[in-house]
């Protein structure tokens, strides 16, 4: 049974604890399961530790001196905790960073190519980059500007696509709703439903725009303090009175409610 | 030496900005100084003379640069240049019959002006370009220097130092030179000391933190930039006078080229940007390692009785120098006043750290 | 006014430019893929010549063996370099990273002194001293060979970044996060442009040792070719073609103009003179990247 567990879920990761500079405890035992070709959300407010986990996950840690401390990650079964974050790329996990950044000074194109991996042949890149630009035709009409020119919007499409570039079994997306207007990002999740539905590519998708996330998702978890505090599926959560208040909006907030769920958050933490 | 924090208490804040937070650190600070007094009295006259007072020079002029590099955050590649002018316009004035005291005023005045000039390129860039141009001014410094006579002192490009005079006293010994060393280097360390503690040196790191964020908090960072500037110059000057009038007695315009003002720079980095005691540690490393290492080297050959080149072990102190900047550098990037720093918090709550995991 | 004077101070000068612009390319090299300004390069330039020199002279080979060998070593040793020292400061302020260059810049001149000795050799590469002549002008054959060299690298390097890798190492560049997002190598990729940098410091070595001699005075010619690279904009290698063919003309013709008013030796202060404006006027230099700030 537990294998059989294992082996649907892409990604597992159990009580994972992160450190910064060897102090700062950033996450607090953080779980999450990625099953196999579902989409899965991170949610939660500025600080709580979901671009943490996402970096903990693709190994970027290392850059902003963090290390995780504690726990597990692997990924289709094999132990990840300490690999290199180009040797996760190469095993198929691909993190699309927060706030769009695309190579400034290169063109859309070049973007595409400089994510190729090691050995990709010529064909196959460029077989990868018209599916890419099937997906956005954004792009393909300005694939030659400066990328650093391009929209908000169009910058994220880059974003992502530069990841699939990299052939990605699982994609992680950081806030790609971050400043864009409502109908892009109903436009961007759209397409991640479509490339999750043709390709079967799992995503793991971190956002603060929970309304809009839990419209695609299959299931959410729900991170405060570095600690998931909530884990159910999209419905559920949907319609729990507490995400309602406090992170979907609507429905009136008083005193007490706030004192209510602080209790609560303290107890399930 | 131990459990210094135990019983320290600041329950005020004048108490909590006082220099020495720490009664130990005020103790081993009044050693020290106590040991500089009496220096002369301990060390042999060759070594106060060609180890100590130039370590003491150096460390006055690095804490200038200290203070526009390490507080204010700009790059500046062109302080031996500012020294030079402060040394050659003291030296002139005290050639012309000006009294010491005012000579060295005059130069570290000199120096402050022609100092500022660097503080105009730093208010239009910063980082690698204000470097570069700093750069470029120090040969531009230079050239001037080595293409006026009436300046470098015709055409032997040396000018020699009057004798020293302090206060109606002839200065001729070694011990005498050594108190103005360690006098002036006292007040720039005082003085360094205590501008942590004003808004002068709190509105400095401000402006190398970000200048416009400090600007938004009402810090005027053009005028703190060319504050910076002209102080440290000023600093430089002083001590580019010293240096001529205790140390080489004839003004040479290679004394202040380049590589020396990179040579300050790495002193500065080396111990630390920021820190005063570094400053210290770094002057102490850059100046004297290389020539014991050499020294060091000569002994070992002759002791296993090799002969080495007369040509390598010229450059045996530079090869050492260059790779005591990579290793400092590597091993910590904060440099030796964060060393220090580190072994003294680690003494100052030992043994109890012990327990705290 | 004679215009075959001027015309002749023009045209060396524009060749000794671009033997500015064969140094400033390993300058260009660095910064286009780290954002490093690589002070070291005139220690490496040094090294490069004096290792052809070991390898032809000590050891005995033929210089047309001793020079790609040199390269091949100087590969290894930009590797090293990377590996060993600036990796360990990626990501510090740019203060300490100037300072390791130095610091570099004097280790590498000290251990090579050490080694070899300060006494000037020669390079001897057999160019003919017997000067070409266009018309009235009078040329320079190794200035032209140099320039020659200086001009294939430069073709080549523009070539090299339009290649998958010269991609990835303008994307290291751009963003190193991003970089490592999606698999890049960040480390690989500044190993790569110091030891390609490296290698551009044998080809200067060579020229400019077969010039000037080898000696010492190989690393002065680190102001220069930071001139050269910063009118050119740091980070573009045609920008270093240009500003090197500029500073030339400008210095040759300058000096020519200015050194019988000032008593001589005007070179220096022409090129920190250009330094100085160049930075004050134009940072970006004349094709240098600008911060793209979109609002």
């Amino acid at each position: 049974m537990q294998e059989k567990v294992e082996a649907q879920n892409i990604l597992s990761m159990n009580s994972v604890e992160v450190l910064y500079d060897n102090v700062i405890l950033a996450i607090k035992g953080v779980s999450v399961q990625v099953p196999k070709g579902e989409m899965i959300a991170l949610l939660g407010s500025n600080g709580a530790g979901k671009s943490t986990t996402l970096k903990a996950i693709s190994g970027l840690l290392k850059a902003e001196r963090g290390r995780i401390s504690r726990g597990e990650i692997t990924f289709q079964g094999t132990d990840i905790t300490e690999a290199l974050a180009q040797k996760r790329v190469e095993m198929g996990i691909c993190h699309v960073i927060e706030g769009r950044r695309v190579f400034e000074h290169l063109t859309p194109d070049e973007n595409l190519t400089a994510a190729a991996p090691r050995g990709m042949s010529r064909s196959t890149l460029n077989a990868e980059k018209e599916k890419i630009y099937g997906y956005f035709p954004r792009l393909a009409e300005r694939k030659n500007s400066q990328a650093g020119y391009l929209s908000g919007g169009e910058q994220q499409m880059l974003a992502i696509g530069r990841a699939l570039v990299t052939q990605p079994k699982l994609l992680m997306l950081d806030e790609p709703s971050l400043g864009l207007a409502p109908f892009l990002v109903e436009e961007i999740f759209g397409i991640l439903q479509k490339i999750n539905k043709d390709e079967g590519l799992s995503v793991l998708l971190v956002e603060q725009n929970a309304l809009a996330a839990l419209e695609i998702v299959s299931q959410g978890y729900l991170i405060e303090n570095g600690r998931v505090v909530m884990h159910g599926t999209a419905e559920a959560l949907k319609s729990n009175s507490d995400i309602q208040e406090f992170y979907l909006g609507g429905g009136e907030t008083d005193f007490h409610n706030v004192k209510h769920y602080s209790r609560r958050k303290r107890w399930l933490s | 030496m131990f459990y210094r924090l135990s019983g320290v208490h600041h329950a005020n804040y004048v108490s909590d900005s006082r220099i020495f937070k720490v009664p130990a650190d005020r103790n081993l600070t009044a050693f020290i100084f106590l040991i500089g007094l009496a220096a002369p009295f301990i060390i042999p006259s060759l070594y106060l003379n060609s180890y100590m007072l130039p370590w003491l020079i150096w460390t006055a002029a690095a804490l200038g640069l200290n203070l526009v590099t390490g507080w204010a955050g700009q790059l500046h590649l062109g302080y031996a240049a500012v020294m030079a002018v402060g040394a050659y316009s003291a030296i002139h004035a005290a050639r012309f019959g000006v009294p010491w005291e005012f000579a060295l005023i005059i130069g570290g005045l000199t120096s402050a002006v022609i100092g500022s000039l660097f503080a105009f390129a730093a208010l239009r860039v910063k980082g690698l370009y204000l470097a570069l141009t700093t750069l470029a001014m120090q040969f531009v410094m230079d050239w001037v220097l080595t293409h006026s006579p009436a300046i470098s002192g015709g055409s032997h490009a040396s000018l020699q130092s009057p004798t020293l005079a302090l206060l109606g006293q002839e200065i001729t010994t070694d011990t005498g030179f050594y108190y103005v060393a360690f006098g002036w280097c006292v007040l720039v360390t005082i003085f360094m000391l205590n501008l942590k503690r004003t808004g002068l040196g709190r509105a400095l790191v401000a402006v190398r933190e970000k200048d416009f964020a400090a600007a938004i908090l009402g810090v005027n960072s053009f005028y703190y930039k060319i504050l910076a500037f002209a102080t440290s110059s000023f600093i430089a000057g002083v001590s580019g006078a010293l240096l001529v009038a205790t140390f080489f007695f004839l003004a040479a315009p290679e004394q202040f080229s380049v590589a020396v003002s990179i040579q300050v720079l790495a002193m500065v980095i080396v111990g630390g940007l920021g820190s005063i005691i570094g400053s210290y540690f770094g002057v102490a490393l850059i100046l004297l390692v290389p020539g014991i290492v050499n020294g060091l080297v000569v002994t070992l050959s002759d002791g296993l009785g090799m002969q080495i080149d007369v040509e390598t072990l010229a450059h045996i102190p530079n090869a050492v120098y260059g790779a005591l900047i990579v290793i400092i550098l590597l091993i910590e990037p904060l440099g030796l006043g964060k060393l220090y720093g580190n072994i003294r918090d680690y003494l100052m709550v030992w043994p109890f750290d012990q327990f705290k995991k | 006014m004679d215009w075959v004077f001027l015309s002749e101070l023009a045209i060396n000068g524009a060749l000794t430019g671009l033997l500015y612009s064969l140094f400033a390319i390993g300058l260009v090299l660095i910064y286009k893929a780290s954002s490093v300004p690589n002070l070291a390069q005139g220690g490496l330039t040094m090294v490069g010549a004096y290792v052809v020199l070991a390898l032809a002279r000590d050891v005995g080979l033929p210089l047309w063996l001793a020079i790609p060998l040199a390269a091949v070593v100087m590969f290894g040793l930009g590797f090293g370099i990377e590996r060993v020292a600036l990796r360990r400061l990626a990501g510090r302020p740019v203060v300490m990273i100037l300072m390791l260059t130095l610091g570099l810049d004097i280790f590498l001149r000290g251990t090579t002194l050490a080694i070899w000795g300060g006494t000037s050799r020669s390079m001897e590469l057999g160019v003919s001293y017997d000067p070409l002549f266009l018309g009235d002008i009078f040329i320079s054959r190794i200035h032209l060979v140099g320039a020659g060299v200086a001009l294939a690298l430069f073709v080549a390097f523009m070539l090299f970044f339009r290649t998958r890798t010269g991609i990835k190492l303008r994307a290291i560049a751009d963003d190193y996060m991003a970089s490592w997002s999606v698999g890049i190598s960040v480390e690989r990729g500044v190993g790569l442009s110091w030891a390609l940098a490296s290698v551009v410091a044998v080809a200067a070595g060579v020229i400019w040792g077969e010039i000037q001699g080898v000696d010492q005075a190989l690393s002065l010619l680190l102001l220069k070719g930071l001139t050269v690279a910063v009118l050119g904009g740091l980070d573009s290698i045609l920008g270093a073609v240009i500003a090197g063919i500029i500073l030339g003309v400008v210095e040759n013709v300058g000096a020519d103009f200015l050194d019988p008013l000032v008593g001589g030796g005007s070179r220096e202060l022409i090129v920190a003179a250009v330094l100085i404006l160049t930075v004050m006027i134009r940072p970006h230099g004349l094709f240098g990247r600008h911060d793209i700030e979109r609002v």
